[in-house]
């Protein structure tokens, strides 16, 4: 039963300074909680890597094969001479593939955000309800009540209004 | 693979432009403008054999004529020069045509005898065929039609009636064409002759301006009157490469 | 309610918002009513009635056998282009003005694109079958012919529609977790399951701004080209009147500007009648206003370049279409709609209207109005004149089709009714970021 020390906070800035302090003092990844994004946190926590892209751009190739093979295979499943064209034509072909190369990358990138945000939450995780409305939270991970208490001190130091104690997991 | 077979194979066959060259025939129907005098035979006997509906006055009046070869008229000058100009317009049946491209089921396509053929079971009344017809021969049913008694007596069994919202134009008899063909198979020959299947419009044409078959036999009536100086085919000029030859009335200065 | 003398809190947005969700009052549920009894009566009444003894019903006959559906289904289409291509455009160049609207914007496009989508089904001859354009493997072995125009259609509708839901449900992520804490009920239960347990952490922030992105760079695309291809339904015939290359942009234009009047019209309802007024401001009415007017000129550009190339052609199937435009059966809904959409627009030259609401709402109605004329008039007078002056006619629509138009409407009123009690309608993040930043105090509580 792991318990994460959260300290509420009234502005972006000391959220993220704490969250920096945080850090140096050695915790495990602290998490921000805001309203609305905040700008500077890759300066304070290090990089953030997206694995979207990667999502997008397979589901954009896949797509885009796919609907080629879609309109060309289905042509010569049951043949139709129509207008005097050629059954595999590229013209309307181009079109299919263009619309499915963009439906695949979308539906590509949906997964992709769902897999890399780790979503749906289903499990209960550590939260604050007042961080939708305009408060910002910092959380770090406790093992024992003395880690417990120097994150607390930490973000008290850097102006936090409220700190919490929540254990996670049910 | 069977598949990949397949797909190089209907690649390769349908690759070239004018592949419908190497169908198995090229039905085709001559019309002499001089010959033809706006009787409207035609017009009767093709709504006798393909059980086409009567529409009725309302109908007519909202301008939903269901005729599959009509005579246009075109008038010419004021009384008393009015010159009365006419020509039967049916189906083209077009080796290019734009119709065939659009239906987004499939329901017409262009067979192996070179028809344009129209899938009643298919259509699902799109009506877009009928606007990219530049030749406007195609009608839809906006009803569902019935027959008074006993009319419904002269329906032709060998053709569907069609149901509402389903497209509709000429076929050149495709049953007719079927039946010949299973006779031949009967006969033991192989191929029609010319003069083996007329569409009932060229059957009951009485001055015999219409003419009809297969251009790909070139000792065939239809084949000698394409190559007449006279011929022409309507909007040449769209490239829909039509199997309707007409050839042009010559105009007497008589007057 | 904020007072005039403090500014704008976060948590007033939050109020707002859930409080637009949660108090209805008894002139919605009139409203409601009301569209809901005209969607009945007036659309699937008529519509039923059409399916039971055919699309006799319409006044389609021989020569045009497209009518009113069709344009009623491209007028929706048009209108479905500006919620999703503006909100992604302006998104993409980082425009701070759009973030107040473009949720509903969104919301407009997803139910204009569903209203299209029951147009097709009630234009076509047999609906029941209408299955059969989807490619599915069957007992047929019959696949829908890919070369069609109406194909390239149905998959690219299918793909807007697709997209439009999907970036509509991922922008609006945080503002259901927002809402989610502060309902109760089936409500809640609702939000929780669409904000799939969203607290709002640096990472999912992180990963939501980068497939926000990426989404906004695919549609934008794709939008360019849903309304491309709609045009090509008409462009790739060889009849006169509708085959010309000018198709394409013009009727993608056509859709931003009668989308863009939509986005006016919707935003004016929403404004006065869920108490947006500090959301929604001058700024924006003023801003949609210049683009209606860019959008408007660039309408009459093309508008004169169809005009001079018929005339440019001399006598040829071309210029009987124009003339038949300028001077025939149809002429009278012709110059209405240059009226109302080339002259009329005019007016927003001067700031002073741009930022009037009342005229520009009587604008934006006035400008749909037209470009559902010019749908009309792109069918009716071309299919009315075509190569062959025996089988030229005249189509007048019928009652019903006057019924289902205006049906169609009611449906989507409905639709944006019970939208705008289920998704919060205005974005609360978007919002709160362009609003001042909560600063460090020094005293340190805040209520």
């Amino acid at each position: 039963m792991s318990s994460n020390a959260l300290g509420l906070f009234g502005d972006p800035v000391s959220a993220l300074a704490a969250a920096g302090t945080l850090k140096d003092a050695g915790f495990a990844r602290p998490e921000l909680m805001s309203p609305i994004p905040i700008h500077g946190v890759e300066e304070v926590l290090g990089p953030k890597k997206s694995v979207i892209r990667r999502f997008t751009l397979f589901g954009a190739i896949f797509g885009g094969l796919g609907g080629f093979a879609l309109a060309a295979g289905t042509a010569v499943l049951y043949v139709h001479p129509t207008g005097g064209r050629p059954i595999i034509t590229f013209p309307p072909f181009l079109i299919i593939t263009y619309e499915m190369t963009i439906l695949f990358g979308i539906l590509a990138t949906v997964l992709g955000f769902l897999i890399s945000a780790r979503f749906p939450a289903i499990r209960e995780r550590v939260y604050a309800p007042e961080t939708a409305v305009d408060k910002f939270a910092v959380t770090v991970t406790c093992d024992n009540e003395d880690t417990f208490s120097r994150a607390a001190a930490i973000l008290r130091a850097a102006g936090a209004e409220e700190v919490r104690n929540i254990r996670e997991g049910e | 693979m069977n598949f990949i077979d397949r797909f190089v194979a209907g690649w390769a066959k349908y690759r070239k432009p004018g592949y419908y060259e190497d169908f198995d025939y090229a039905w085709t129907m001559t019309i002499d403008l001089d010959r033809s005098s706006g009787c409207g035979a035609c017009v009767t006997a093709c709504q006798a054999e393909n059980n086409i509906p009567i529409v009725g006055e309302e109908e007519l009046r909202k301008g939903r004529e269901m005729q599959w070869i009509r005579i246009e008229r075109y008038w010419e000058g004021e009384y008393p020069n009015a010159k009365l100009k006419f020509i039967p317009m049916l189906c083209q049946h077009c080796d290019a045509a734009p119709c065939e491209t659009v239906c987004p089921v499939s329901a017409t396509y262009h067979n192996q005898d070179g028809l344009n053929t129209q899938i009643y079971n298919r259509c699902i009344g799109t009506r877009s065929c009928a606007v990219y017809c530049p030749y406007e021969v195609r009608y839809f049913n906006y009803y569902d039609h019935h027959w008074d008694a006993p009319l419904e007596q002269q329906l032709n069994p060998d053709v569907t009636v069609r149901e509402k919202g389903v497209m509709e134009k000429c076929t050149f008899c495709v049953q007719r064409i079927r039946q010949a063909k299973d006779h031949a198979k009967d006969d033991g020959r192989r191929r029609l002759r010319d003069g083996d299947v007329q569409p009932a419009c060229v059957q009951s044409c009485p001055t015999e301006a219409l003419n009809f078959g297969d251009r790909k036999d070139s000792s065939s009536k239809v084949y000698r009157s394409m190559h007449d100086p006279r011929a022409y085919h309507v909007l040449e000029e769209l490239n829909t490469l039509p199997s309707v030859v007409y050839l042009k009335k010559v105009e007497t200065h008589a007057d | 309610m904020p007072t005039e003398e403090k500014p704008l809190q976060f948590a007033d947005v939050n109020n707002d918002i859930v409080r637009s969700l949660v108090v209805t009052g008894r002139n919605y549920y009139i409203t409601l009513g009301i569209a809901m009894f005209v969607a009945l009566a007036c659309f699937f009444f008529p519509w039923f009635y059409q399916l039971y003894y055919g699309i006799g019903a319409a006044g389609m006959n021989h020569p045009t056998v497209w009518g009113t559906y069709l344009a009623s289904f491209i007028f929706w289409i048009g209108l479905s282009h500006s919620g999703t291509l503006l909100s992604c455009v302006l998104h993409i160049t980082n425009s701070e003005w759009r973030k107040a609207m473009y949720r509903s914007a969104e919301a407009m496009t997803l139910f204009s694109l569903l209203v299209a989508a029951t147009m097709v089904m009630v234009h076509v001859g047999r609906p029941w079958f209408i299955h059969w354009a989807a490619p599915y493997p069957n007992q047929m072995g019959l696949w829908p012919n890919f070369k069609s125009p109406l194909l390239f259609d149905v998959m690219a509708i299918t793909t807007y529609l697709t997209g439009s839901l999907i970036f509509i449900y991922m922008g609006s992520i945080p503002d259901f977790a927002a809402v989610r804490d502060r309902t109760s009920g089936w409500r809640r239960h609702l939000y929780v399951l669409l904000s799939l347990g969203w607290r709002g952490t640096d990472t999912e922030w992180h990963r939501l701004g980068w497939a926000y992105t990426f989404l906004a760079v695919l549609i934008i695309p794709l939008a360019v080209s849903v309304h491309s291809i709609v045009s090509w339904d008409f462009a790739m015939s060889i009849v006169p009147g509708l085959h010309q290359t000018i198709f394409a942009p013009y009727f993608v234009v056509g859709a931003i500007y009668s989308g863009t009047a939509g986005i006016v019209t919707v935003m004016f309802v929403l404004r006065k009648y869920m108490n947006f007024e500090h959301l929604i401001t001058q700024l924006h009415f003023d801003n949609l206003g210049k683009l209606l007017l860019f959008l408007s000129l660039l309408w009459t550009y093309i508008n004169m370049l169809e005009l001079f190339t018929g005339w440019y052609s001399g006598t040829s199937a071309e210029y009987e279409q124009i003339k038949y435009k300028l001077t025939g059966f149809y002429a009278p809904l012709y110059w209405e709609m240059i009226l109302f959409c080339a002259v009329a627009p005019l007016l927003m030259f001067s700031t002073k209207f741009r930022t009037s609401f009342v005229p520009m709402l009587v604008l934006s109605i006035a400008i749909n109005i037209g470009m559902y004329t010019e749908r009309f008039l792109i069918i009716a007078t071309t299919l009315s004149r075509q190569y062959l002056p025996d089988a030229w006619g005249v189509y007048v629509p019928s009652l019903v089709e006057i019924s289902i138009l205006v049906g169609s409407l009611a449906v989507f009123v409905t639709l944006f009714l019970i939208f705008v009690k289920i998704f919060p309608s205005v974005s609360i993040y978007e919002v709160k970021e362009t609003m001042p930043q909560p600063r460090k105090r020094e005293a340190s509580l805040e209520s």
